[in-house]
């Protein structure tokens, strides 16, 4: 335990410093998901971008949320997505990406909104008060838990019926068409 | 949970449970589109008579208190307001179900699978009907739009309903995102998701006068651009044609409805009640929405030859002859009957549009019945003749669409108008704007009539049959487009339902 409380000789928080760090690796991974040619390299840096938003999860006292992130995002989605795009690909096609005529619009636009938000962020006086319910130094399962099936009971409800709705549209969009002269599907798809 | 908050959540619960019926059906009795149609219009009936029974509607009917029920800590309530938007919506299920039945047939299209995702969209609509709290609200906007894009594609095999789906989808998720962003910052600003916390918070800011910190002018920029996008307002509308165009007929109509009417519902719940005390803030924008929104809408309808095209268009016009609504709720001053009028007002258009413009619909899905139909306006020549009802309820929903007398939209567009010219100043400048447009409209309406009637159908063109389900849906649609104009005690009916609405908001 012999660090001292600031960095030496520049004597910035180390707080600052890591959260200088992070959000600089999750904007340039973020940055090469978009400008990569190489889709599955894409999907890799997207990876590397949500592990440093689960750092910033942590550094700002919710580590619930930062295990969720890498559980959810980094464990499933991700790979979802790469398994996706490995077996959507057709051997024939490039695998670079062709949404590259508008980039220097599009990054005059990011641009500008950096630009706005910063300056939203900076000019205004925002309220102290966090959400109530939610001390956060101190968030365990058991209050997540709490406030889950208390406060947010319809709420998890809802996401449960929306997944249900997203999974059976998913599962119509994708299942594949039967013979479009098969009057008589065969049961157990055994066509 | 007691047993009046039970009651309370018992419409929503009934709309997700049939959802969930409808594909045990469909598993247990493959492919059985007849069960299907009958176990939902059956549910939905009695889903509306429970939605009757809770209440609270004028002269006291209805099991819960006038004041409202709130459920589950107040982020869901069923007050005069959830009461009116449920039963419409639940109105607007039932005939997207009719209209559909006889449609999606002739194309192979399964009917299980568009009742079930129907029915959850309109849960989600529900949703936002009575959502009292960001996060149920953002979770009910998902809820309503992700089965929307689903239904937009649901002619897998046909390229414009995959183009038009995806093209939903992306904006749509946009929107969502822009939307949630301003959830966010009202959220840091506020402290609080509830909606009147958030009234609460923001009172004493206004009260000093001072302009709004740039935080709070983001965060309201964010929300409205989010919610212009989900009513299709101009400029936030480059989504609808080409959705409307590529989908099938049926779920155009639902889509031209459904949604825009529980964005509108949102718009109550976060603009009316949540940011009413920045209500001065924002009223600019919604005049300038409204004015540019009816304005483009109906001058582009006018040079449409595609039917389902140029009712997107007129649709979107409709969208802006709403938001005159909101205006004259905005630009009156607190607590006076202007106030009120405007969103009574906005409230009685719902229900006009909702039976004339699905009607118009699914006339257009019963011409094309028979696949290879196109969306032509060509495609109308000689209905009167070929089909004398079917021209005949077209005309109706056509002329009430246009606004005139007795049909109910000239009412909703009379109260509108009324309504803004009471509140004056700007407001009133919309209400002369939006006579221009519905006398302009009336170009375009009328054209398809004279399509009807003037010209000859084409030589090879075959008999047209309507189905059963189409034709029991055509007598609801239009008995309603009627009705609500011509029968003074319906038309009171309905406008103290919408005055107890909008006196649950005020």
């Amino acid at each position: 335990m012999g660090l001292p409380q600031t960095i030496p000789l520049l004597g910035w928080s180390w707080d600052d410093v890591i959260f200088v760090v992070l959000s600089g690796v999750m904007l340039g991974s973020a940055l090469l998901v978009v400008l990569g040619r190489n889709i599955i390299r894409s999907g890799l840096f997207m990876i590397l971008s949500f592990a440093a938003l689960a750092g910033i999860y942590v550094l700002l006292g919710a580590p619930i949320v930062a295990a969720a992130q890498v559980l959810i995002y980094i464990g499933a989605i991700s790979v979802l997505i790469l398994f996706a795009i490995m077996l959507t690909q057709s051997k024939g096609g490039s695998a670079a990406l062709t949404f590259h005529h508008q980039a220097k619009a599009a990054g005059l636009a990011a641009g500008l909104l950096a630009l706005i938000l910063t300056v939203t962020v900076l000019w205004t006086t925002w309220p102290e008060a966090v959400a109530p319910g939610v001390a956060v130094a101190t968030a365990s399962t058991v209050v997540v838990a709490q406030l889950l099936f208390s406060n947010n009971t319809m709420a998890v409800e809802v996401i449960s019926v929306l997944l249900l709705a997203a999974v059976i549209g998913g599962v119509f969009l994708a299942k594949r068409e039967e013979a479009p002269d098969a009057g008589e599907p065969t049961p157990d798809g055994s066509a | 949970m007691t047993g009046n908050e039970i009651l309370a959540l018992l419409p929503f619960v009934l709309v997700v449970g049939l959802a969930m019926a409808i594909v045990l059906v469909d598993i247990i009795a493959p492919h059985r589109d007849e069960l299907v149609t009958v176990v939902g219009v059956t549910g939905l009936l009695v889903a509306l008579a429970v939605t009757v029974i809770a209440g609270p509607l004028p002269s006291g009917v209805g099991a819960l208190p006038a004041g409202g029920q709130q459920v589950l800590g107040g982020v869901y309530a069923r007050d005069g307001l959830t009461a009116f938007l449920d039963l419409l919506f639940i109105v607007i299920a039932l005939l997207s179900l009719l209209f559909a039945v006889d449609y999606l047939k002739p194309r192979a299209l399964p009917m299980a699978e568009y009742s079930a995702t129907l029915l959850f969209a309109i849960s989600g609509a529900m949703l936002l009907a009575g959502g009292r709290d960001l996060l149920i609200l953002f979770l009910g906007l998902e809820l309503l739009v992700l089965p929307g894009y689903m239904l937009a594609g649901y002619a897998k095999r046909d390229g414009l309903s995959t183009e038009g789906a995806i093209k939903y989808f992306l904006l749509g998720s946009f929107s969502s995102a822009i939307l949630l962003f301003g959830f966010a910052l009202t959220l840091g600003f506020t402290g609080s998701t509830r909606i009147d916390g958030i009234a609460a918070k923001l009172a004493p800011i206004v009260a000093g006068q001072a302009p709004i910190s740039i935080g709070l002018a983001m965060a309201l920029a964010l929300l409205t651009t989010g919610v212009a996008f989900k009513i299709a307002a101009v400029p936030f509308h480059y989504w609808t044609p080409d959705a409307y165009q590529g989908s099938p007929t049926p779920v155009t109509g639902y889509l031209s409805v459904g949604p825009k009417v529980a964005a509108f519902a949102l718009i109550l719940r976060l603009f009316v009640v949540a940011l009413a005390p920045l209500k001065g803030d924002w009223l600019p924008v919604v005049v300038i929405l409204a004015a540019v929104t009816m304005t483009l809408g109906n001058l582009v309808a006018v040079t449409q030859d595609n039917i389902k095209r140029m009712l997107g268009y007129s649709s979107i016009a409709h969208t802006g002859y709403m938001l005159v609504g909101l205006a004259a709720f905005a630009g009156a001053p607190v607590g006076s009957t202007a106030e009120s009028q405007g969103l009574q007002a906005m409230l009685f258009y719902f229900v006009a549009y909702t039976f004339m413009n699905l009607g118009a619909f699914a006339c257009v899905a019963a011409l094309q019945r028979r696949p290879g139909v196109t969306s032509q306006i060509a495609s109308f020549a000689g209905l009167g003749r070929r089909a004398p009802l079917l021209g005949l309820t077209m005309t109706l929903f056509l002329l009430s669409l246009t606004g005139i007398p007795p049909t109910a939209g000239f009412f909703a567009k009379a109260y509108v108008i009324i309504a803004a010219v009471q509140t004056g100043g700007w407001v009133g400048v919309l209400a002369v704007i939006m006579m221009l447009n519905a006398a302009a409209a009336a170009f375009y309406y009328l054209r398809i009539v004279v399509y009807m009637y003037m010209r000859d159908a084409p030589e090879n063109a075959r008999p047209l049959t309507i189905g059963a389900m189409t034709r029991a849906g055509l007598v609801v649609a239009a008995t309603g487009t009627i009705v609500i104009g011509l029968l003074p005690p319906i038309t009171n009916a309905v406008f103290d339902m919408a005055r107890q609405a909008a006196q649950a908001v005020l």
